[in-house]
């Protein structure tokens, strides 16, 4: 087949078609997303929002994250805002959830004036990977996690199933989501404990 | 242009006669899982809606420059387009109806009803009747899909559009296997209502037939000519009278 040939087939319409409808819209969604996407700053107020139900300021400290605890065995820290009501916010992400996705909470914690745990204030779902079950946490499945303060503020860990040294909140049947889950409120803990005494909290 | 009789046509297609939902059972996945409250049906309704409008004047306007052997991949891309448009109105605009829409919002571009619109209807049509068709077809798509919406909010929630109604609800409508009895119960009830009505008309037709054959107006074809033959003498008697 020569050029010319080429250029009278069908193939080459095909293809020219196809190639200028995703020039155009791709363009069209380019300038679109610069008009219309929602910034960081935003996202973080509608978080707040949800999670007071009105808005309420908050200072980034994310880039004063300390690296070290940040990423830990139970997941990561994300972000971290201290709010105005002095309660420190984080969006933290728990990890070893099924198929080894991961869950993405908005987690709030009161601390006291020497930055010591007190209570989790209030935990809301932010996102998830892979958690194909998702659906089956209600609200009411993490405000369990702000009704044992008392056995946390000792030293415990949440987990899957109770013993000692771990309080248990489980979603039956999505046992492994339920481990993303307490381990993204863990990690959060993990942090706020570690920060505080330089790493030699368990 | 479209004609009148065209338009009614198209319309009642769109809206009753082939509804999406109920008549064509199109869409299902959807109306299964966004029809927990009627906000919900009524956002994805006009969502898909919107998009049915769009993609189908857009394909409708390219249905001689697309060639046949790409079609589906440049519908799909057409599609995408609209959707991720809406998407990102409604992230911006309206952040709860987008969170609560979740991920049946992209799968909007997947949607057999618009894909199939786009292939039966816009690909053969002009622009302005295939515009028309979409409106209808959306708007036959959101009050099923806000009807189904209602019921299951009401019994399941006890409320309505958001606004609690009474304390009592049975959990079982806001599952997934609620969705399916009350789909089921729709598309029943929506059936027998259509049957009915369908052959009340045609008995009418029927009965109007045989009394102008018993008239002696012929056959059924020969009606209108004996209305008019009818009409006709009426205007004349009614002149003979004035004369005299």
């Amino acid at each position: 087949m020569t050029v010319k040939q080429f250029l009278k087939s069908n193939a080459f319409k095909c293809i020219l078609v196809l190639t200028c409808i995703a020039l155009v819209a791709s363009g069209l969604l380019a300038i679109l997303n610069d008009l219309l996407s929602v910034s960081d700053e935003e996202r973080t107020a509608r978080a707040i929002r949800s999670i007071y139900g009105e808005a309420v300021g908050y200072e980034d400290l994310t880039a004063s994250l300390d690296a070290t605890y940040a990423s830990n065995e139970y997941g990561s820290i994300d972000n971290l805002y201290k709010l105005e009501n002095g309660a420190l916010m984080f969006k933290s992400t728990g990890k070893d959830g099924y198929k080894g996705g991961t869950v993405s909470l908005w987690v709030v914690a009161q601390v006291d004036g020497n930055g010591d745990f007190v209570s989790f204030e209030k935990v809301v779902y932010a996102e998830n990977s892979k958690q194909t079950l998702m659906s089956q946490f209600k609200q009411s499945t993490f405000d369990v996690y702000t009704v044992h303060n008392d056995k946390i503020a000792e030293g415990g860990y949440w987990w899957v199933t109770a013993d000692d040294a771990h309080v248990s909140n489980l979603v039956s049947g999505a046992t492994k989501s339920s481990q993303a889950v307490n381990n993204a409120i863990n990690s959060a803990l993990y942090y706020l404990r570690n920060v505080r005494t330089g790493g030699d909290a368990q | 242009m479209m004609n009148a009789k065209r338009f009614r046509n198209i319309s009642l297609d769109g809206v009753l006669r082939n509804n999406p939902t109920l008549r064509l059972v199109l869409g299902t996945c959807p109306t299964l899982a966004l029809s927990t409250s009627a906000m919900n049906g009524i956002g994805m309704g006009l969502a898909v809606t919107f998009i049915l409008i769009c993609s189908n004047a857009l394909i409708s306007l390219l249905r001689k420059v697309i060639p046949a052997a790409v079609r589906i991949p440049a519908y799909v891309i057409i599609i995408a387009t609209f959707v991720t448009i809406v998407r990102m109105v409604l992230d911006k605009f309206i952040p709860s109806l987008y969170e609560s829409m979740g991920v049946y919002l992209p799968l909007i571009v997947v949607n057999c009803i618009i894909l199939g619109r786009a292939e039966s209807f816009a690909s053969k049509n002009p622009v302005l009747d295939s515009a028309c068709d979409g409106l209808f077809t959306g708007l036959g798509f959101t009050w099923a899909l806000t009807l189904i919406g209602i019921v299951r909010e009401v019994l399941g929630s006890g409320a309505i559009f958001g606004k609690e109604l009474w304390n009592f609800r049975i959990e079982f409508f806001g599952s997934a296997a609620g969705a399916f009895f009350v789909y089921g119960l729709m598309i029943a009830i929506f059936d027998g209502v259509y049957r009915s009505i369908e052959t009340s008309m045609r008995r009418k037709k029927f009965y109007r037939q045989a009394d102008a054959v018993l008239a002696g107006c012929g056959d059924a074809s020969m009606i209108d000519d004996c209305a008019r033959r009818d009409r006709a003498e009426a205007t004349a008697t009614e002149t003979h009278t004035e004369e005299n």
